[in-house]
């Protein structure tokens, strides 16, 4: 059943994971307009490709360390709130954001830029055409990236700690569902993750769209 | 008036790769046209990119009214480059409308939507092209494309304009078309490099010089 509690839970995963894909969307995108511009490295490609793929409990392990009260960022008290988990999050999604988004820069950003410059363009100007001729591409990268923040459970349970009316998520709700064995709970809010990741992706592919056709 | 000058120019992409052209030295100004000839692979791509100032050469000097181009400060780069324009082989269109891709080089110039829009439409109706400027320019034909990437450059009224293979993607009635608008712009005293492989096309045009590329080195020049 849909009770107060599971709304706030749903609201919390939103804010909590969109927040996490917004902070880590203002470095991942001119680090992957940095990287595309200096042509291919296959170095760094392989870097980034094996960060995407880095466990999460092990990312909240690291960071339950660095934020613990023995660790060195004790005195900002942030362990198990919901600021811990967006911080352990935009972490996480950086590398799917910046992988995918390099890809994307790296085929269009010579054609484009050398586009603008035949045309005038200045240094601003030439940046802004390759940023909006590549718009729907970093929106999917960055539904990727929320995607991937809202389904994860590592980081959410190690920092947040699964606190009820405070740091608790779906993920995380799902999986005290199972543990304690309430399995009609935890697939209706698995049910609830997916219904809301898919309205998402959705919206904001339509937004995308709808903002390249209005400015053309 | 505007004069370019290669002086000695090398260029590579990678700074340890092949060179792709070795010690080339050309000049084009307005009035002049410039025919660029060679096998592909010879450099004429790259060659065309340095006279337009989108490359910087790795070795050699580009002079722009017999100043050091590439150490100008960057707005007055932008201004400089704003007499030269180049259109590529394979059309690179925008996102949006045939109208919207012709004016757009204008937008960037300060102008009004209305007035890039309109100077555009008698651009457009030049080319024969008027019936598609509402079209989405990713729908076009390859030929169409192209022709709409040579109005977006015609509409800047260019001093000096480099077309890199303009015939290659046309029917026999658009490259009339467009032979006869070069030949117009040519005789208003817009300055022209031209690569290549069809120069039959080039014979109604009055050819200033022709050079001939091959491997990344001028083998003739007349």
């Amino acid at each position: 059943m849909l009770t107060a509690e599971t709304l706030n839970t749903v609201l919390r995963s939103i804010y909590v994971s969109g927040a996490a894909t917004l902070i880590s969307l203002t470095w991942s995108i001119p680090a992957s307009y940095y990287l595309a511009l200096r042509g291919r490295s296959r170095i760094l490609e392989t870097i980034v490709e094996t960060l995407v793929g880095m466990p999460t409990v092990l990312l909240g392990l690291l960071l339950y360390f660095i934020l613990s009260s023995s660790g060195p960022l004790a005195p900002l008290k942030l362990l198990y709130t919901p600021q811990a988990i967006i911080i352990g999050e935009s972490i996480l999604v950086t590398p799917l954001i910046i992988s995918a988004s390099y890809r994307l820069l790296r085929s269009t950003i010579r054609k484009f830029s050398e586009l603008a410059l035949s045309l005038g363009a200045s240094k601003t100007q030439t940046m802004l055409l390759v940023l909006r001729e590549t718009t729907s591409g970093i929106t999917a990268s960055a539904i990727m990236g929320f995607s991937r923040a809202i389904g994860e459970l590592g980081v959410a349970m190690m920092v947040g700690g699964n606190i009820s009316g405070h740091t608790r998520v779906l993920t995380t709700a799902i999986a005290l569902g199972v543990a304690r064995g309430e399995f009609e709970e935890a697939v209706f809010l698995g049910i609830i993750l997916l219904i809301m990741t898919i309205t998402i992706t959705v919206a904001l592919k339509y937004l995308s769209k709808a903002y390249e056709e209005w400015y053309a | 008036m505007v004069r370019v000058e290669l002086e000695d120019v090398w260029f590579r992409y990678l700074s340890r790769g092949r060179w792709v052209l070795k010690g080339v030295s050309v000049s084009v100004e307005n009035n002049e046209l410039l025919v660029i000839t060679g096998p592909n692979g010879s450099g004429k791509t790259t060659l065309l990119k340095i006279i337009s100032l989108i490359y910087e050469p790795s070795k050699g000097d580009v002079l722009v009214d017999q100043k050091k181009f590439w150490e100008l400060s960057d707005s007055k780069k932008t201004l400089i480059r704003r007499k030269i324009t180049y259109v590529h082989e394979k059309p690179v269109l925008l996102k949006g409308s045939v109208l919207y891709n012709v004016a757009y080089g204008l937008t960037l110039r300060g102008y009004e939507k209305e007035e890039a829009f309109k100077r555009s439409e008698e651009i457009l109706k030049e080319l024969g092209l008027e019936a598609r400027a509402s079209v989405n320019a990713q729908e076009l034909s390859i030929g169409e494309a192209q022709l709409v990437a040579l109005a977006r450059a015609l509409v800047l009224n260019p001093e000096i304009l480099v077309l890199d293979e303009p015939f290659a993607h046309l029917d026999a009635r658009k490259r009339e078309i467009l032979i006869n608008l070069l030949k117009e712009k040519h005789e208003k005293g817009v300055g022209m490099v031209i690569s290549s492989h069809q120069s039959d096309y080039l014979k109604n045009l009055n050819i200033s010089k022709t050079i001939n590329l091959e491997d990344g080195k001028v083998v003739q020049a007349h």
